[in-house]
């Protein structure tokens, strides 16, 4: 639930422990990640600005968008911007990334232009300075001491671009394990790369959404054209399943649905119970030590070789040794055909009966099953 | 210990009796193997006694929960508390301050509900010549106490050697500590002195530069693997199997002597609570697929492979056996009152009395 994804990051991170650290992924089949990213981004700006988060500021790190589309975008969701400056610093990487601008504006072509406000940064291939940058910004909002602020990366797509993954992996965990941060998040487009990074980063993650679309065909395009409205319609909706790592090694699994709207996304919660993921962790059981309800019926249809039923009738059991004498016969199969019948029309149940010894009459006065006649 | 070892043929290697009778470390197994306890007594029962020496463990992390610290953090106090070298490897930059976080062998007092044997002695008195057999057995594997971290003494006294793999450009010099370690520790017919442990954390874990170098990674195990056996050590490597490709984790699998891979379950999952009895108390599984065989052709049956992580009261590991219907015949009840006696599994001779 996005409200749970809040309050982990409003909790923020424990004496000696990583900090809680969260991967948004989405596909192109749901292309809704950013708009996810942004509202965990308006939510915990509000809850620093409240000072209700362990956090005291946010280092935004932006590849994608540029710094005023962030306090834009802040602004409308309600946040207080005006204050900007106390609370949130905003590292731009999305103006000019490799620093070409800046010796295009060196060598004359390019009239430069200051950057506004943000921290403009432009040499992303450099692990290092980044990491080194993000912790100055941040202890220049929250000071030296035992404060901690959050981090947020944009887009980790657009860092891998230029760094390769261990680069990538390092920092994060180097920043996890930092004194001063309190939690730290960032949006991961997950087909476009490996299975490796997509797996590497949910490893150092404690927290894992990804957005999924509700239908589930593995190619976006092929769908029914004939219902394109509802295609349409369906698109603006999706899954939201987050995994949550808590602390005592367990595995929280939780669903909800989304669906875009003007002012942003909504989450709804949604009913579904999921049977399947016990199957895959306890061994497969031999033994099926349940009966349905099919075979209760049977079992009660069945009938017992005793020859007092109960019922007051009398029923011969074919005991497998008569001679079959034929005007007994017709009576013998008469009965075990009538028998038969009852028991074939009983579900084809069946008992056979064979007393333990030939000269043990039927009936006899020893006969032990005498005493169930009821 | 020395009345009691198990002669399975009589083409068993005849020890010196000296060296039975020797630290309570080491407990002598079939085959001429000697075992060293894991730091857990259930596990050490499941595999038969305990990891054989100049075997190689290799645990299987699950990405979703940190179960393998528990099992490395047993490992490595169990050597601690016996005096056994220790050298730690792992993929963060101060792995010294790791050792802090270890447990501490709790004490028998505090060990109320393990050893109800206390309360039941009151009525039955234990002959005397019985007597030492239950004390070795406290002495060759201790309960450990996950909330009291382990004495300083313990480790600063004596040979800990911590390295970080977080910056290596290569395994190179991960596998030269390795090998000058193990040296200490060479094999022969006399007297075994000391034992060592290494214990190397997340093998593959991402932060590391070498993470993807997959083919050095696997000669780099296969050398550990060959030269651990030759020593009187014992060696544990932990890696996240999901992020290595499959093929390489398969290499990896076949590797290891002793296999074993921990998995997280789903929290406040209703299908897995009808499933399992005791289900709020289990906080993953442990699953173990191979068991070190040296000096046999005999493979292990064991009795169960699936065993619940269970924290007792939060402090102490246990592993169980998983209460649910029979498969395949193994017991359903917990290790200790199991009905089915397969006698492959009882080597070291249990006493049921």
């Amino acid at each position: 639930m996005a409200d749970s994804i809040s309050r982990t990051i409003r909790d923020g991170a424990l004496e000696g422990e990583h900090a809680p650290s969260l991967t948004i992924k989405d596909t192109t089949a749901s292309p809704y990640g950013f708009d996810v990213f942004t509202h965990v981004l308006s939510q915990a700006s509000s809850l620093i600005l409240a000072g209700k988060s362990q956090s005291r500021g946010l280092v935004v790190v932006a590849y994608s968008r540029s710094p005023s589309f962030y306090l834009d975008f802040l602004k409308r969701s309600g946040v207080d911007v005006a204050s900007s400056q106390k609370w949130i610093h905003i590292l731009d990487c999305y103006t000019d990334p490799l620093g070409w601008k800046h010796q295009l504006a060196d060598s004359g072509i390019l009239p430069s232009n200051s950057s506004a406000g943000a921290c403009l940064f432009q040499d992303v291939k450099d692990i290092n300075k980044l990491q080194s940058l993000i912790l100055e910004l941040g202890s220049g909002l929250v000071g030296q001491g035992k404060v901690r602020f959050s981090v947020a990366i944009d887009s980790v797509t657009e860092m891998l671009r230029h760094v390769p993954l261990s680069k990538v992996a390092a920092l994060i965990s180097d920043l996890r394990s930092h004194d001063q941060i309190s939690s730290i998040f960032w949006l991961l487009h997950s087909d476009i790369h490996d299975v490796r990074v997509t797996t590497s980063l949910e490893y150092l993650s404690a927290m894992v959404a990804s957005v999924e679309s509700l239908n589930q065909s593995s190619d976006g395009l092929s769908g029914d054209l004939g219902n394109l409205s509802l295609l349409e319609q369906n698109f603006r909706r999706g899954k939201f399943h987050v995994r949550f790592k808590r602390r005592n090694g367990r595995v929280r699994v939780m669903n909800e649905q989304f669906h875009m709207e003007e002012s942003g996304i909504k989450f709804t919660s949604v009913t579904v119970e999921d049977g399947l993921v016990s199957q895959g962790l306890v061994p497969k059981v031999l033994f099926n030590l349940e009966l349905s309800e099919k075979e209760k019926l049977e079992r009660a249809r069945v009938v017992l070789p005793f020859e007092h039923q109960g019922n007051g009738k009398h029923i011969q059991i074919y005991d497998g040794r008569r001679s079959l004498a034929p005007e007994s016969m017709g009576e013998v199969s008469a009965d075990t055909s009538q028998s038969n019948t009852e028991e074939c029309s009983n579900g084809g149940g069946e008992i056979i009966y064979f007393r333990d010894s030939d000269d043990e009459r039927p009936d006899s006065d020893e006969d032990p099953d005498d005493d169930l006649d009821i | 210990m020395a009345a009691t070892k198990t002669r399975t043929s009589s083409f068993s290697r005849n020890l010196p009796a000296a060296s039975s009778a020797q630290s309570p470390e080491i407990k002598c197994g079939p085959n001429g193997t000697f075992f060293v306890s894991s730091g857990i007594p259930d596990l050490d029962k499941t595999l038969g006694g305990g990891i054989p020496l100049g075997s190689l463990v290799m645990v299987m992390e699950d990405s979703e929960a940190p179960h393998h610290m528990l099992l490395l953090r047993n490992f490595m106090s169990q050597g601690l508390v016996h005096k056994q070298p220790l050298l730690y490897a792992s993929p963060s930059k101060d792995p010294r301050g790791f050792l802090g976080t270890l447990p501490s062998p709790s004490s028998p007092k505090d060990d109320k509900s393990r050893s109800h044997d206390a309360e039941q002695e009151k009525g039955l008195r234990i002959a005397w010549q019985y007597k030492k057999y239950f004390d070795n057995k406290q002495d060759f594997s201790n309960e450990f106490d996950l909330r009291r971290p382990l004495d300083r003494h313990f480790y600063t006294t004596q040979h800990v050697d911590c390295i970080s793999t977080h910056d290596l450009p290569n395994l190179a010099p991960l596998q030269e500590r390795c090998t000058s370690f193990l040296s200490h520790f060479p094999r022969s017919d006399s007297n075994i002195v000391c034992t060592g442990r290494i214990a190397i954390q997340s093998l593959c874990a991402p932060q590391c530069e070498n993470s993807s170098m997959e083919w050095e990674m696997l000669s780099f195990i296969r050398a550990l693997k060959s030269t651990v056996r030759s020593a009187n050590a014992v060696a544990i490597i932990t890696f996240p199997s999901s992020l290595v490709s499959p093929s390489f984790c398969k290499r990896w699998q076949h590797l290891a002597d002793c296999l074993v891979s921990v998995k997280a379950i789903p929290d406040e999952d209703k299908e897995l609570a009808k499933l399992l009895t005791g289900y709020q108390d289990i906080v993953g599984f442990l699953n173990i697929h191979k068991v070190s065989r040296i000096n046999t052709q005999v493979p292990a049956v064991l009795e169960a492979t699936t065993l619940s992580i269970k924290l007792q009261k939060r402090r102490y590991l246990v592993l169980e056996c998983l209460n649910q219907a029979p498969i395949d015949g193994s017991g359903g009840t917990s290790y200790g009152t199991s009905g089915s006696c397969s006698g492959s599994s009882s080597k070291s001779g249990s006493l049921n009395f």
